[in-house]
């Protein structure tokens, strides 16, 4: 005990103890033979037989001993050793014998004799450790191996080499394997201990391995192509990741550790890798479509994986996702774009949209950038392949917020809304017809009072300076300005003596006086013909206004006055918010009862579609202060009115100014002319800019610059007719030999 | 009197009262704005001289300033340029 912890203690000054060996005398020559023979060989068998050991171990050790001092350690290493091999030998070639029909027999036999194998050295080690530990350490011995090394190589040599046993075993460990992936039950601390095994002989590379990633790849191939044409795509992707972890819970319990990377590889390459594209195109847009969250997740996790497998001439899955998304949301924006039926709810639609969308790429794609950009992308693209519509319709939408009437929702929700709005909006590419939408919108809220909050207002007005510059918004602004400046302006009238006549009339008299460019109005004079009273009103007005502002005119928009009338019926006296044009058409029952269409006509100078409007809007809607005749849903150039004596109404007050409010089709259509006027009008400028600077350019090359400048979306044929309308203005020429060429005209 | 008006809102559009002409210098017409400018109106005055041609403010202003002052002249009419004296 003593003796061998210095030694194992002392490991250098050992090769000293060896030389002094050298000294002794050579040994007799009966020595070897008689001890090998009667003691050591006996002993070795017994271990073999797995019997006690028929001398004492003292005795042994002691034969050990003088063998080695006497220099017979090589002999005695040579004949242990084919003693071992001779034994093993015989074991194996029992294992050659045994038919693998029957794996777990088979592989528990080879298990039984490798593990007795083991314990059958320990004890000959133990016996033999003075050889062990002096004589194979002894560096002049090329081919001496430590017993334990001995053992193993032996072992090795006759396992690999009588072929069939260990090809026996290889193919009984994958056969369990396999049924293990089938999902029978398999003895799996078997498997691992033969495995560790191939590990101690040195064969599981090559012998173990090989094969098993080969017959993973097999297994895999086989049960994906089966699978991805009969099952779904959620479903066989839950599959994939089920086996991946099994896998890797594989790897872990029963494999070599270096095993794991190559095998998931293997089944990801397999299982994933080999069908990203089939997989995508058969389940990605109806994941997308039915909002499977949770599936397109594993997708994306599952794909993502797959991507260092990819063939090389095979795009990144995410990049093929990524694709696939833009593709799906161009198909699903474009049906609700494109479909004119749906105009009314495009705008909640592609909010709807959106959201959900905003919700998929956080939830199932990590949030990812690219994926964000790609659905923007997606956006973009849709939107703009309806022209001006969309652009229109969020414009009102926005209105349809701004305006009264949204009781249920609070300041805060209708911010949010307002900016979700704002995010389409970013898409459009012709931002100039939101903007003379709202533009539009945003004069009838100011005009007629139906602005729901200031604070909406002007926190919507930052949101578009922030967003497209404070240009985009100075007309904006400038007709709250507006606003507020007739306010004062009629402050200041109501203290001039000028202001008597209105008082005289007993008429409450405001106006708004508006900059003209800033707002979507007429200038041309129109033929309507007010009521005296209005006329004393306006022209008192006008006079007072342009002595504080010389150099101006006014042009009065009588389409958008509005009055308060006192009206008696003989049922009660009613209180009536009109438009002015109402007001002009009742005031006439002052001194008639019944008045025939044309005879209105006549009387007010109002134009054909406004005036049929103004007297349908009285005698059929809800309150009916006038009586159509013949009775009817429409109105007719040979109806004839009449005063309704019988009118009564709960209310005292009562609004039928609505029409004001809604867009006509004829405000419509003018709104959208005027976006094309504008856009004349920069095509222009740009001309002119660009011809100021070179004096002469190529058709060609003028075309391309005034593209490079141009904003919005505009056709050459466009350009064209506004460089011939140049010519014609005289700001350019063409030249006189080449119709191509176009100069400068200072 | 079945109907009695108490109360009025008219809406009045303004423009400058400078004929359909556009401005002698920078050829924009009277009812845009200057060269310069983005939104017509008070923004981008317009004024008179006393030969009664009316110019954007911005742009006579720019005009005058590059003449010595014995050539202030208007550049429609090159008669002395003085701005008209309004009410
Ligand atoms: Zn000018
Ligand atoms: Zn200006
Ligand atoms: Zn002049």
């Amino acid at each position: 005990m003593d003796r061998t912890r210095t030694r194992a203690r002392a490991a250098p000054p050992r090769k000293m103890r060896i030389r002094a060996y050298e000294r002794k005398p050579a040994a007799p020559p009966q020595l070897f033979s008689n001890a090998w023979e009667r003691f050591l060989r006996p002993a070795v068998d017994a271990v073999h037989q797995s019997q006690p050991v028929p001398h004492s171990l003292e005795l042994l050790y002691g034969h050990v001993h003088d063998i080695v001092l006497h220099r017979n350690a090589p002999a005695l290493y040579d004949a242990l050793r084919r003693a071992c091999d001779r034994h093993i030998a015989a074991r194996i070639a029992q294992l050659a014998a045994l038919s693998p029909s029957s794996e777990h027999v088979f592989l528990a036999a080879v298990h039984a004799v490798w593990h007795t194998y083991c314990t059958h050295m320990l004890r000959i080690r133990q016996i033999f450790l003075y050889l062990d530990r002096t004589y194979i350490v002894h560096a002049a011995q090329p081919d001496a191996r430590s017993f334990w090394d001995m053992g193993l190589l032996l072992f090795r040599t006759h396992f690999s080499s009588v072929a069939t046993v260990q090809q026996n075993t290889v193919h009984c460990l994958l056969t369990l394997i396999d049924r293990d992936r089938d999902g029978q039950t398999v003895d799996v601390a078997l498997m691992k201990n033969l495995l560790l095994m191939f590990t101690a002989i040195g064969t599981y590379d090559a012998a173990f391995e090989k094969p098993f990633l080969a017959s993973t790849d097999t297994y895999y191939r086989n049960e994906s192509r089966t699978l991805v044409a009969s099952q779904d795509v959620p479903t066989f992707l839950k599959h994939a990741e089920s086996r991946i972890h099994a896998e890797s819970h594989r790897a872990v319990r029963v494999l070599d550790p270096s095993t794991r990377n190559p095998l998931i590889s293997t089944v990801e390459k397999r299982l994933v890798s080999d069908h990203v594209v089939t997989l995508l195109d058969n389940g990605f847009s109806s994941m997308c479509d039915q909002h499977r969250k949770h599936d397109l997740k594993r997708c994306f996790a599952v794909l993502s994986r797959a991507s260092d497998h990819m063939p090389a001439d095979s795009r990144a899955p995410n990049e093929l996702m990524k694709s696939r998304l833009i593709d799906y949301v161009k198909n699903v924006g474009r049906a609700i774009v494109m479909d004119k039926s749906k105009d009314p709810e495009m705008v909640q639609s592609l909010l709807t949209l959106k959201a959900r969308l905003d919700d998929l790429v956080n939830f199932s794609f990590d949030g990812t950038e690219a994926f964000n950009m790609a659905v923007n992308f997606a956006f973009e693209s849709f939107v703009n392949a309806r022209e001006n519509k969309p652009a229109e319709l969020i414009a009102k939408f926005v209105d349809s917020i701004l305006r009264t009437g949204n009781k249920g929702f609070s300041e805060e929700q209708l911010e949010t809304t307002l900016d979700n709005a704002l995010t389409l909006f970013r898409f459009i590419d012709g931002k100039d017809v939101f903007e003379a939408f709202y533009n539009k919108d945003l004069a009838k809220r100011l005009l007629y009072d139906k602005s729901a909050s200031l604070d909406l207002e002007k926190s919507m007005i930052s949101k578009l300076k922030h967003e497209c510059g404070p240009q985009f918004t100075a007309k904006l602004e400038a007709m709250f300005r507006d606003v507020d400046a007739s306010k004062d302006l009629m402050q200041s009238f109501k203290t001039h003596k000028l202001s008597k006549t209105s008082l005289s009339h007993g008429i409450d008299l405001n106006v708004y006086v508006l900059e003209s460019a800033r707002w979507p109005l007429s200038t041309q004079p129109s033929k309507v013909k007010l009521p005296q009273s209005l006329m004393d009103c306006q022209e008192v007005f006008k006079k007072f206004y342009l002595t504080k502002h010389s150099g101006r005119k006014l042009a009065w928009q009588y389409v958008n006055g509005s009055c308060r009338v006192k009206a008696n019926f003989p049922e009660g006296t009613k209180f009536l918010e009109l438009s002015l044009y109402q007001t002009i058409v009742m005031l006439l029952f002052n001194d008639a009862d019944e008045l025939s269409y044309s005879e209105i006509a006549d009387a007010t100078g109002i134009e054909e579609l406004p005036l049929k409007r103004t007297m349908l809007s009285l005698a059929c809607g809800k309150a009916r202060v006038l009586l159509k005749r013949p009775k009817g849903p429409q109105v007719d150039a040979k109806d004839s009115f009449v005063f309704n004596k019988k009118f009564t109404h709960r209310q005292t007050k009562l609004k039928i100014n609505a029409i004001q409010i809604k867009e006509t089709v004829e405000e419509n259509a003018a709104t959208t002319e005027r976006v094309f006027q504008e856009r004349n009008y920069q095509i222009d400028a740009a001309v002119v800019r660009i011809m100021k600077t070179r004096r002469t350019l190529q058709h060609a090359g003028l075309l391309a610059e005034v593209f490079d400048q141009l904003r919005f979306h505009h056709k050459p044929a466009d350009v064209k007719k506004r460089i011939e309308s140049l010519i014609e203005r005289e700001y350019l020429e063409r030249d006189e030999n080449n119709p191509q060429a176009y100069h400068y005209l200072a | 009197m079945k109907l009695t008006i108490n109360k009025v809102r008219l809406v009045a559009a303004w423009t400058w009262d400078a004929g359909d002409d556009a401005c002698g210098i920078c050829r924009n017409a009277f009812d845009g704005c200057c060269p310069d400018c983005n939104i017509p109106g008070d923004a981008c005055p317009l004024v008179w001289g006393n030969c009664k041609h009316p110019f954007h403010l911005h742009c006579i202003s720019k005009w005058i300033g590059a003449q010595s002052s014995e050539q202030q002249k208007c550049p429609m009419c090159r008669q002395d340029w003085k701005f008209e004296a309004r009410k």
